[in-house]
């Protein structure tokens, strides 16, 4: 099946558009998301190489990621949810407070 | 070319523009909803390849979950800022060079990887649900239970960010 | 054979238990407690030593009490024990230890009534008496050592004992630093001895040596060395310059430490180890002509010095060097005999100074004294026997121990010479004569006191004057108890050569005639105060000087050791090792480390995507890397 070699490269763009996305965009929620399309990129390889090998260990580690994204979400968001509070924007420039 | 073929590239094709979608797209909300429709498309293909359990809980988690949430908070955070109008911040082109650099260098191995069918004479595993979760449940059931310590974790950080917070206001 | 009970364990056990006590309750239970203390167990200890010493009598002439106390380290199969050993000799020595400690203990009482460190002092004057008694009963040389750096370790504590005073400090610093020259040439004979003969007992050492199968060893060099130890400790040319410094301290700690016992140690240890001077007449040269130079320079010195103390300090390195004269010639019971007699008089002598300084409040330069005979008169009595028996005047104490180390100098068939007898009579005429100076500027002559001094002039409390009239008492009769006849089972004496026998009554007429002299001369010089003594002085001024200066010797080691010792600390290890290379590499790094962070600071701008931004570098950096090298 050449479809897995395709996937594989499908799996590939997209983690570079969310980590290109990651580096260039002004909005925090943005950024949260192409984090999230990152992950999905590499549940997309897990599956490829469950598929390849024939055995459950990749989608078991699908299923674990899941898990991680949510948890990830539950804290992303109250955090961003904070930030917006106190600075009154989501502009990811204005945050600085990040240094000694 | 069989029709389950055509969906196959139908949806790689399509996760593609949602991506692409994701970089140009100016309000988060468009963002939010062309990461909606990469999900579905993956979810998709993910049906195409047969492994349903990870399609189901796909659409499940991450859309029905994940990206309602995220959702929801765009449309509850009433600010307006730059963010909102200029979409890329002043880091654009060195971004997007070290994106195509590290393209480059991963692709240079990817292209190397050719990732071929499993021998003939094994056989595969069933994805569906039943079988996989009974596998899941029988062989990865210590697994399955840490995750639940990490969601814990999980909530009991959030509410710690929240009080924290609420204290910071007064 | 052993005693019934560890008698001796005891002996040495009691003044430390003294130390602790005072050491640890001292201050809180009061001055009524430490004198209990403090005076009661050094005395509870001589009585120890009395039924000791009976019990040894009872054992015969050449038999000795050991007793083994502890097992300190076992290497092998060696083993190094704590054991205690008693024989004439020992026994002689721990009882002037304790005996005279004991004395000087109870003198203190009232010397030190109180001084607001009181309870320290006893402590210190505790501890010494235990490393003391350590030094004289250890069977080991190793103890002897342990006993040997103790007392060094309290005379230290001692002499700085008012360590508020920079100068009373540094006195006690240079008699530490001195001692430990001297402990280097002790060590390597430690070292040697154990090397050839796998033994640190003194019996054994001393047998080996006589035995009929010779060490491989050369007995000269092991005497030699065991003697530089003694030099330090004892103060003899090179290593005397720490002791007239000693009198920092407080005067009864001149009398025990610096007079009577510790520096004694010396003339102990070879005397002791007399079985390797026996077979070493090379090192045994070496402990004369040591010991009649430092005798004479130390009596030339005496002769000038104006602080009463000094003029102790002095006389007392120049009695040493007459006791190292017997132990050169062979004659070491003579110099056991001589320890023994001038630990009374010179006791009584110091004790006898710090009253004389007591009554005057401080006052130590012998110029403004005077006329104190009639104001405390039972010091002037004391002082006055001691005077007469360190002169030599029969019959008391000084004059048969003097008269036979000059005796056994002249005669002895183990290197005695003339030459010897006359430096050493010499010793003697200046002795006589510097103590009856002192005797004559301090009591008699008119008073050159200040008025307000005179005013407070007064006798010393009982327990000071009664301390001195015990030991005057014990100057005067203690030269009839015939020590050298006494140790000659345990110290053979050398025989005196058959030729010159007929000698030995002139040589007892020259010494009187010689002790009469210095008296004289003493009295005619400074019966009328100081005048014709400034005037001999300034006829010659340089002699003068050089007498003053005590040589320049400080001044010598000064110039030879001190300044290149300092100028190398300074100028090499200092301001180019430590300051340049160490210091300059330590603020080099830092300032090329300040340097680099405050470049590096720059980049961590706060911008959360700047860092992702430069972790995606660094993932494309390794990535490269690894691509490069698979």
């Amino acid at each position: 099946m050449a479809d897995l070699q395709v996937l594989l490269w499908l799996s590939f763009v997209l983690f570079g558009i969310g980590l290109v996305g990651v580096m260039v965009r002004r909005n925090a929620l943005v950024m949260l998301m192409c984090m999230e399309l990152m992950l999905n990129a590499v549940i997309l390889a897990l599956v490829v190489f469950s598929l390849r090998t024939a055995t459950l260990s990749g989608t078991v580690l699908v299923f674990l990621i899941f898990v991680v994204a949510a948890a990830e979400i539950a804290i992303a968001i109250p955090i961003v949810l904070m930030l917006s509070r106190q600075k009154r924007s989501l502009d990811v420039e204005g945050y600085d407070s990040l240094k000694g | 070319m069989s029709i389950d073929t055509v969906l196959l590239y139908f949806f790689v094709v399509a996760a593609l523009a949602g991506g692409v979608l994701m970089l140009v797209a100016q309000h988060p909300m468009r963002v939010a909803l062309a990461l909606i429709a990469v999900m579905l498309s993956l979810a998709g293909v993910y049906a195409m390849l047969g492994v349903h359990a990870v399609a189901v809980f796909q659409v499940l988690i991450y859309v029905g979950a994940v990206m309602v949430f995220m959702v929801y908070v765009i449309m509850l955070l009433d600010v307006r800022d730059p963010s909102f109008v200029v979409r890329y911040g002043r880091l654009l082109v060195p971004g997007v060079a070290l994106g195509t650099l590290l393209a480059a260098a991963l692709g240079l191995g990817m292209a190397q990887l050719r990732v071929t069918p499993a021998a003939a004479g094994v056989e595969a595993p069933s994805y569906l649900v039943r079988p996989f979760s009974q596998e899941f449940l029988q062989q990865y059931w210590l697994h399955f239970e840490l995750t639940s310590v990490l969601l814990v974790a999980a909530v009991v950080a959030a509410i710690a960010v929240i009080k924290s917070g609420r204290r910071q206001d007064g | 054979m052993t005693p019934t009970m560890n008698l001796l364990t005891v002996i040495v056990l009691l003044p430390l238990a003294g130390f602790v006590l005072n050491g640890l309750l001292g201050r809180r239970l009061g001055p009524t407690f430490v004198s209990v203390v403090g005076c009661g167990l050094p005395i509870l200890a001589f009585l120890a030593t009395l039924e000791a010493f009976s019990t040894l009598q009872l054992a015969g002439p050449d038999a000795a009490l050991v007793e083994h106390a502890y097992q300190w380290a076992a290497v092998g199969n060696q083993s190094f024990d704590v054991a205690f050993y008693f024989d004439r000799l020992s026994a002689v020595m721990t009882l002037i230890v304790t005996g005279v400690g004991s004395l000087i203990h109870v003198y203190s009482t009232g010397y030190m009534k109180g001084d607001a460190s009181y309870a320290r002092y006893f402590a210190y004057l505790n501890l010494f008496l235990f490393f003391m008694l350590t030094l004289v009963l250890g069977r080991s040389l190793l103890v002897c050592f342990v006993g040997w750096e103790g007392v060094g370790l309290a005379s230290y504590l001692l002499i700085g004992f008012w360590f508020e005073d920079p100068a009373k400090a540094a006195a006690g610093k240079k008699a530490f630093i001195t001692n430990r020259i001297g402990d280097a040439g002790f060590l390597l004979g430690l070292f040697l001895l154990y090397h050839v003969l796998g033994t640190l007992n003194m019996d054994e050492i001393n047998a080996a040596f006589g035995g009929p199968v010779a060490p491989a060893v050369s007995a000269s060099l092991v005497g030699v060395l065991l003697f530089i130890g003694a030099t330090g400790k004892s103060a003899q040319i090179p290593l005397h310059v720490w002791l007239p410094d000693a009198m920092a301290g407080p005067t009864p700690v001149s009398a025990l430490i610096h007079a009577a016992t510790m520096v004694t140690a010396g003339v102990y240890l070879v005397a002791r180890m007399h079985g390797i001077y026996e077979h070493a007449p090379l090192a045994s040269q070496v402990v004369a002509v040591i010991g009649v130079m430092t005798a004479f320079f130390a009596a030339t010195i005496a002769v000038v010095q104006t602080d009463i103390k000094k003029v102790l300090a002095y006389s007392t390195v120049s009695q040493l060097g007459l006791m190292f004269v017997a132990l050169g010639v062979g004659a070491y019971g003579v110099a056991v005999f001589h320890v023994y007699t001038h630990a009374f008089f010179k006791a009584c002598l110091f004790l006898g100074a710090g009253s004389v300084i007591h009554a005057l409040g401080g006052e130590q330069d012998i110029r403004r004294m005077g006329g104190l005979a009639r104001r405390i008169p039972v010091t002037f009595v004391t002082f006055a026997i001691a005077t007469a028996a360190i002169a030599g005047i029969p019959p008391l104490a000084g004059f048969f121990s003097k008269d036979e180390i000059l005796w056994f100098a002249f005669a002895s068939g183990y290197g005695g010479s003339t030459l010897l007898w006359v430096v050493g009579s010499a010793t003697a005429l200046m002795t006589s004569f510097y103590m009856f100076r002192l005797l004559w500027l301090t009591f008699l002559t008119p008073s050159r006191m200040s008025h307000e001094v005179e005013h407070h002039v007064h006798e010393s409390p009982w327990s000071m004057t009664g301390v001195l009239v015990v030991l005057a008492f014990l100057s005067a009769v203690g030269g009839f108890v015939h020590v050298p006849e006494f140790l000659e089972p345990v110290l053979p004496l050398a025989t005196a050569r058959e030729s010159l026998e007929h000698y030995e009554h002139t040589l007892v007429y020259v010494a009187v005639a010689v002790a009469v002299a210095g008296f004289l001369a003493a009295t005619w010089l400074y019966r009328g105060g100081l005048a014709k003594g400034d005037a001999l002085a300034a006829r010659f001024p340089r002699l003068h000087r050089m007498l003053g200066g005590k040589y320049f010797i400080d001044e010598l080691y000064d110039a030879v050791l001190g300044r290149p010792l300092h100028w190398v600390s300074d100028r090499v290890f200092l301001r180019a090792g430590d300051r340049f290379v160490i210091d300059g590499t330590l603020h080099g790094l830092a300032a090329t480390t300040r340097r680099v962070a405050g470049r590096l600071g720059r980049i961590e701008t706060g911008q959360l995507q700047w860092y992702v931004t430069m972790a995606v570098l660094g993932i494309v950096g390794c990535l490269a890397w690894v691509w490069r090298h698979v």
